[in-house]
């Protein structure tokens, strides 16, 4: 066994809390005050009916969950390809879950692919998508 | 003077942004999304501050939502680096009222060190 990777591993979870305080903070961390994220009234007059939390702080989420399994392989290889599927908005609890769908070596790198979703506490799938890494092999 | 949706064409790219991660920079970013702290700068921050500049350059409609993301990740960015960013225009697409746009970019650091690279596209409400 040279990974300790492989295909049907499940990895952990990580969960995550959404506030309108969040995203407030990474509208000012990020720069990013589009208002349909941080002002309610306009964001009531749009069909989302409210605000949403960032795609890219969703996206910070799933990225961290790679982060704490792979560590500094994910952030020096990881490839993360995803759709938004549904918006996450103020209270919700998103759930990060992924699974290894395919394990391949060439020469010394092992290449992990993971299907990878987050979801709401009404298990409406707020992202879909795939992330792949790339570690050196365990000898 | 931002760009907006209509000046914009495939292949248009958008002058080259440069931005420093600072310390600070990072610790907000870090706080904001409750993520672990690291000795270098989160690929998603690098990403995120990225996307904060070519907001800048392109007029988006208040109501632009992010529909798909795609990322690569090349190198570790120590915190206090300056890097830049390379964006340009890779599909426009316009069907009935809804307007889409892909943008593609490119971030590397002082040394020319490409980072990471992405593709993202948005969805404009109607005009």
């Amino acid at each position: 066994m040279s990974s300790p990777f492989y295909e049907g591993l499940v990895l952990p979870d990580l969960v995550r809390q959404v506030s309108q305080e969040n995203i407030n903070k990474y509208a000012e961390a990020s720069g990013d005050y589009n208002p349909i994220h941080i002002n309610q009234e306009f964001a009531a007059s749009t069909p989302l009916g409210g605000t949403i939390a960032h795609g890219m702080l969703v996206l910070a989420y799933i990225s961290e969950m790679f982060s704490n399994t792979f560590g500094e392989h994910w952030d020096t290889t990881g490839n993360l390809s995803i759709r938004f599927r549904s918006p996450a908005r103020p209270k919700d609890t998103l759930t990060v879950s992924s699974k290894v769908e395919s394990v391949s070596e060439d020469d010394d790198i092992v290449c992990i692919t993971c299907a990878l979703s987050c979801h709401n506490q009404d298990d409406e799938v707020v992202v879909s998508g795939e992330a792949r890494v790339r570690i050196p092999e365990c000898r | 003077m931002p760009a907006g949706y209509d000046e914009l064409t495939p292949g248009y790219e958008f002058p080259p942004v440069e931005y420093r991660l600072t310390a600070e920079v990072v610790a907000a970013y870090v706080e904001a999304v409750g993520a672990t702290k690291h000795d270098h700068v989160p690929p998603l921050a690098v990403a995120a501050h990225a996307i904060g500049v070519l907001a800048e350059l392109v007029e988006f409609p208040a109501g632009t939502i992010h529909a798909s993301q795609e990322f690569q990740f090349t190198a570790l960015v120590p915190v206090d680096t300056q890097v830049t960013c390379r964006a340009k225009v890779h599909r426009k697409l316009a069907r009935g009222p809804m307007r889409m746009l892909t943008l593609d970019m490119e971030i590397s650091d002082e040394s020319e060190v490409l980072v990471q690279h992405g593709r993202s596209t948005v969805i404009l409400p109607e005009s």
